[in-house]
């Protein structure tokens, strides 16, 4: 299994359009530092001594958005709520909010790129199985003493392997480039977040890895789409188009349909972002970490058997 | 002699359409087996169904006497092939193709793949990637991706297809080299009887998926007849009697042919030289082979 792997990744980075993706990750992140250091300067930011009284307007503001929208739509009211709760906790805490960018700002900031690296993922994961097909090399992998289940369950684990590795550069590059270009923070503040109606404090660095890790699984669920689109119709296009698609207007649809029907619950992308339950309100009420999971789960599951079992059914004709 | 390859009535049907149609026949340890037929007869499907790329429809498959359907890798791993073009990764050099197969099977050193490049003449050019190789050494790395595990039986699929006749020569030579030194087994397809004839021990005529015949080449049963083709300068009147009264012969633009048995023409060597014609060269026409698959390929 280990060699396969090997195999998977010699072919993965001997092709530059590999590096290449490896490269627009490192350039985003010096591009994005670049940017917010030259505003930084040109605009150095206030420090605002008045942020208390903003913040007492901003949960004013709050309160009727609340009483006027809020009753008719779970959602809303969940995201009002948390607002005015953390809002009200800064100035009872006396937690001044954070003006200059800092490393953990940054890194934050660059969770954005998180999607590229989704993009980037499901490109690959659409490639693995249908290139062997469209360069005809498929015939002399599959006539080894090996299974097809075992080669084709080699090639995922290169893809998941390729995403971890993308993040980690993220992750990495984010931090040094922080660390280089505005610094540690000056007093460490933690990080807020709202859990069951109640404000709790959480380590920055801790958070944030946290946060990354739950960004990734919606990367590692459309990459699993991608692969097994891939592995059943052997045609990256499609597999490239259909997950991109989703990933892009996904979300959104579900919302649309979480506001009219509960059985929006079930669907995919209602379940991909968990860190709904450890910061912010979940897209249908009533929806737990342990529904989320187990739906994730099974979607998992279904992707997986459908690769499976057509690419080990089916005749190679290529 | 033990054999290699067993097909047991097999068929394949794709889409109600059945391709094959009930093939049998063995292939014997250390042989050139030829498998031979017009474009479309079956062949390519029948080597997709041995190595595992397609499934049986009907019939079973034993390879070193493991079923291709009950136990895939064990049968897989006697077997090494090339199914219609070597198809490479063009962006790794040639070394890089052959170490992703060679991390597929079990205990193929450093030395082993230096070896098989050696004899397939590729040392100069491997660490080149394959987009620079032109058909040739595709074709011969291809042949070195077969080798790596020694198998015990080697499928060639129409291995000659766009070579020029140097390649077609080099093909053969390796053939020959690795059925008579290392004992092993070959299948080679192609639609060209003229090179079958030259480098299979038997050879399989198919034709719309069924077995037409298993004919042996060059293969002199005392008492049977051949057909033998002389080439010869001027014959004079006297002696085309004699030869078209005594020895029924045809006579030819170069010479003439005649059907006899095999230890009759030494005899008939002595007495044309003792005529004063002038002998060139003897040949054995397979005449069954060719009529047979003049026959099927002419329909
Ligand atoms: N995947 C397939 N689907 C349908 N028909 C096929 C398929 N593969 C081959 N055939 C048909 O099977 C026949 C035999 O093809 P093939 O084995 O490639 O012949 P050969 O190699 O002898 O030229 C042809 O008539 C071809 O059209
Ligand atoms: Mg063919």
């Amino acid at each position: 299994m280990g060699k396969l792997i090997i195999n998977e990744w010699v072919k993965l980075f001997r092709r530059a359009g590999t590096m290449v993706l490896v490269g627009i990750v490192i350039l985003m992140v010096l591009g994005i530092g670049a940017f917010l250091k030259y505003e930084e300067i040109q605009n150095p930011p206030q420090e605002n001594q008045n942020w208390k009284q903003d913040l007492t307007v901003q949960i004013e503001g709050d309160r009727a958005a609340l009483e006027e929208t809020g009753q008719n739509n779970a959602n809303l009211k969940m995201f009002y709520e948390r607002q005015i709760a953390i809002n009200e906790y800064q100035i009872e805490h006396d937690l001044a909010p954070e003006t200059n960018y800092n490393v953990w700002s940054f890194i934050s900031e660059n969770m954005g790129a998180i999607g590229f690296i989704g993009v980037f993922t499901i490109i690959i994961a659409a490639g693995m199985v249908s290139s062997e097909f469209s360069w005809g090399t498929i015939k002399l992998l599959l006539i080894r003493p090996m299974n097809r289940s075992k080669i084709l369950l080699s090639k995922y684990i290169t893809v998941v392997l390729f995403g971890v590795m993308m993040l980690t550069i993220l992750y990495v590059v984010s931090a040094v480039v922080g660390l280089a270009l505005f610094g540690l923070p000056e007093e460490s503040l933690p990080h807020l977040a709202f859990v069951n109606g109640e404000v709790v404090e959480r380590s920055l660095f801790l958070n944030l890895i946290g946060e990354y890790f739950l960004s990734s699984i919606d990367v590692l669920m459309l990459a699993t789409m991608a692969f097994m689109i891939s592995a059943v119709f052997r045609n990256s296009s499609l597999a490239i188009g259909l997950s991109l698609f989703l990933m892009f207007m996904g979300s959104s649809i579900t919302m649309l349909l979480a506001a009219r029907y509960e059985w929006a619950k079930y669907i995919l992308f209602a379940n991909t972002n968990l860190a709904v339950y450890f910061d912010g309100v979940p897209p249908v009420e009533g929806m737990t970490l342990t529904f989320s999971i187990v739906m994730l789960f099974l979607y998992f599951v279904l992707f997986q058997l459908l690769a499976f079992f057509v690419f080990s059914k089916r005749d190679v004709a290529a | 002699m033990t054999s290699v390859l067993t097909l047991k009535n097999v068929k394949k049907t794709i889409k109600r359409k059945t391709i094959i149609n009930g093939l049998s026949f063995s292939v014997l340890e250390g042989e050139v087996f030829g498998f031979l037929g017009p474009n479309g007869a079956g062949k390519t499907t029948t080597i997709r169904m041995i190595v595992g790329l397609m499934e049986i429809s009907e019939g079973d498959i034993v390879i070193c006497g493991k079923s291709i359907k009950d136990d895939f890798t064990g049968a897989i791993r006697h077997i090494g092939a090339i199914v219609e073009n070597p198809e490479m990764y063009k962006f790794l050099t040639g070394y890089q193709n052959l170490m992703q197969y060679a991390r597929m099977h079990n205990g193929i050193s450093k030395g082993k793949i230096a070896e098989v490049v050696e004899l397939v003449g590729l040392t100069d050019r491997i660490h080149e990637k394959v987009k620079t190789y032109s058909l040739g050494m595709h074709q011969r790395l291809g042949l070195a991706q077969c080798l790596l595990h020694d198998p015990k039986l080697l499928i060639l699929d129409e291995p000659t297809n766009g070579l020029d006749p140097a390649g077609i020569r080099e093909i053969r030579d390796h053939l020959r080299m690795l059925t008579r030194e290392r004992g092993m087994s070959v299948i080679v397809s192609s639609h060209l009887l003229s090179e079958m004839e030259l480098m299979c021990d038997r050879i399989a005529i198919i034709q719309n998926g069924e077995l037409i015949d298993v004919q042996t080449v060059n293969e002199f049963i005392d008492g049977e007849t051949a057909l033998f083709s002389f080439e010869t300068g001027l014959i004079n009147k006297p002696e085309v009697t004699w030869l078209k009264s005594e020895w029924d012969a045809t006579i030819t633009e170069s010479g003439f042919t005649v059907e006899t048995a095999r230890e009759k023409i030494p005899g008939l060597i002595k007495k044309l030289t003792a005529k004063g014609v002038d002998l060139y060269g003897v040949k054995t026409i397979a005449k069954t082979l060719e009529d047979r698959f003049l026959e099927v390929t002419s329909k």
